[in-house]
């Protein structure tokens, strides 16, 4: 698919084709075209050229209501008149499901996403951020959709909070077997939740596969720092030809690889530090006590299956 | 107690609210003048109060409901219609919306007098055209208030657009519906240019025969139709008060 505004391209010649039950992370930065993508999905946007398919339909076309897509929106976008209760059942109104039926599925999705009975007949205004999360969740599962589209669901909560519900998020879309499109700019979050996992860089898929394969088998350097720290070195370094990526935890004390700390951050369980040496720089992630300081010297040395050389376009 | 700060509020409400109403309660007591002046210091009676009876009560409420439905709805239908817009072409079509109202009623009263017969009709559309504005204003400023994103959300939950509407639109838009239609039937009683310029005796208001009977100089007889079209006004935002709360 392609999409733009006037002349600016937001999306160039997407293809994304995500298999049925499976948990699909894209990440990239603010501007990337990942919300783009989503709402071309939801039906919320007209792509200029291409097609989208849910579960073998053509839905192209058909507007939002006829998608059968869940989407749960970056800050919820709660129905502020209706309770939590309210809020879940408003699919199954829309559908015209019977009374008894949109009350006990109701229940039941409101249990799946473990929201209290006492919560349940309170208004958004009453609930915690993470309980307005569960409600959303529940309110965009319980028609059973084809699809869950997650903008950036976890962003407006606490680092604590957002750690607990990434679980329950992973939790629930198992136990549903919902094919869920998550789309984040936290490669926590996307390593946490995903079991496929797609890198977007101005308004392209770079790279699409499991976290691992992407984390250490990046194609490109911007995928390979979109996805967390890493030493792009010239590949003679390691007798190989083009330019090559180590993850700063690779690195193992004694090696080949000498120099001295230029500077150190402390992250508490680990310090990230910079060593200099002869025509090339490196960040060293390390536990070892003492903790290196600046103007140690040190030498480094990585196991050669943690070498990664791009591959040459 | 009166706190200090609130002191020149106070002061306000009562030399332009309270002291008006008790004079103008004063002067329904007074006999008529009799040709001598605007009404008979000195004297008490109930004689205007009790010839209430035959002013047109039942016309002009029925008038003003007419009025404030017509306005509710066109303001509704308008407010929608302002709401859709860019803020560029909102302001624009705000301005449009106002500007009759910078020229004065009269001035628009003389020109719906060229476009539409005399007749009850006549007098309800300038009705309309007068309160329509305000309408407008309480109805949009409460959907301009409506989180953008709830009508896609509503959609994808998969809502017709007549379903997000009637479910999510409508009831948040509430309040400012019950404000128009409030504001306009407060209009509506009070109406009186409009069934002065475009309608005749026969479509008398309360406001048409207070106008009549402060020109003839019977300012008690006035003030008393005056009193009733207050507690009118007053009866119609108790009626419908419980319904624009939050």
């Amino acid at each position: 698919m392609t999409f733009g505004y006037d002349a600016t391209p937001v999306l160039r010649a997407v293809n994304l084709v995500v298999p049925a039950g499976v948990f699909v992370t894209l990440l990239g930065p603010s501007g990337c075209g990942k919300t783009t993508l989503l709402k071309l999905i939801g039906g919320y946007l007209a792509a200029d050229s291409g097609t989208v398919h849910l579960r073998g339909r053509d839905m192209t076309t058909a507007p939002p209501e006829r998608r059968n897509v869940g989407f749960v929106f970056q800050n919820y976008a709660l129905f502020p008149h209706l309770t939590a209760r309210g809020n879940v059942s408003f699919p199954l109104e829309a559908r015209g499901v019977a009374k008894s039926e949109t009350r006990d599925r109701t229940d039941a999705m409101l249990d799946r996403v473990r929201l209290s009975p006492a919560e349940r007949d309170r208004f958004p205004r009453e609930l915690s951020g993470g309980q307005q999360q569960r409600v959303a969740l529940a309110r965009a599962l319980v028609f059973e959709p084809a699809v869950l589209l997650l903008d950036e669901p976890l962003a407006n909560l606490d680092r604590a909070l957002r750690e607990e519900l990434r679980g329950e998020l992973r939790r629930v879309q198992r136990e549903t077997g919902v094919t869920t499109i998550l789309v984040t700019h936290d490669q926590d979050e996307a390593f946490a939740v995903s079991d496929l996992l797609g890198v977007m860089l101005n308004g392209r898929i770079e790279q699409f596969g499991p976290p691992r394969e992407v984390y250490d088998r990046p194609n490109s350097e911007a995928v390979a720092r979109t996805l967390g720290d890493a030493n792009v070195l010239p590949g003679e370094l390691f007798g190989m030809k083009g330019k090559v990526m180590i993850r700063p935890e690779s690195l193992r004390p004694g090696g080949p690889l000498s120099g001295r700390i230029t500077g150190v951050r402390f992250h508490g369980s680990d310090v990230l530090a910079d060593m200099t040496g002869d025509g090339f720089c490196l960040s060293w992630r390390t536990r070892t006590r003492p903790r290196p300081v600046v103007g140690d010297a040190v030498s480094l040395g990585v196991d050669p299956a943690d070498v990664w050389e791009f591959p040459t376009s | 107690m009166i706190r200090l700060a609130s002191a020149p509020a106070v002061a306000l409400a009562v030399g332009v609210a309270l002291a008006p109403l008790v004079f103008l309660l004063r002067v329904s007591l007074y006999e008529s003048g009799g040709g001598r002046g605007f009404y008979a210091p000195g004297t008490v009676t109930f004689d205007h109060y009790a010839a209430l009876v035959h002013a047109p009560v039942a016309f002009t409420v029925g008038f003003a409901l007419v009025v404030a439905v017509l306005a509710t709805l066109f303001g509704f239908g308008l407010a929608l219609f302002l709401d859709s817009l860019t803020s560029r072409r909102q302001l624009l079509a705000l301005g449009m919306l106002l500007a009759p109202k910078l020229a004065g009623a009269l001035t628009a009263a003389f020109g719906l007098q060229r476009l539409l017969p005399h007749g009850t009709l006549a007098a309800l559309l300038a009705e309309v055209t007068f309160v329509l504005p305000y309408a407008v204003l309480a109805i949009f400023l409460r959907l301009r208030g409506i989180p953008a994103d709830l009508i896609p959300a509503a959609r994808g939950l998969g809502a017709t657009p007549w379903h997000a509407f009637r479910r999510i639109t409508l009831p948040l838009a509430a309040p400012g519906v019950v404000l128009a239609f409030q504001l306009s039937l407060a209009w509506g009683l009070g109406a009186f240019v409009g069934p002065l310029f475009l309608a005749g005796p026969a479509q008398a208001t309360l406001g048409t025969q207070i106008h009549a009977h402060v020109a003839e100089l019977r300012w008690p007889v006035a003030a008393a139709e005056g009193v009733l079209l207050l507690a009118l006004t007053a009866a119609a935002f108790a009626v419908t008060r419980t319904r624009g709360r939050e």
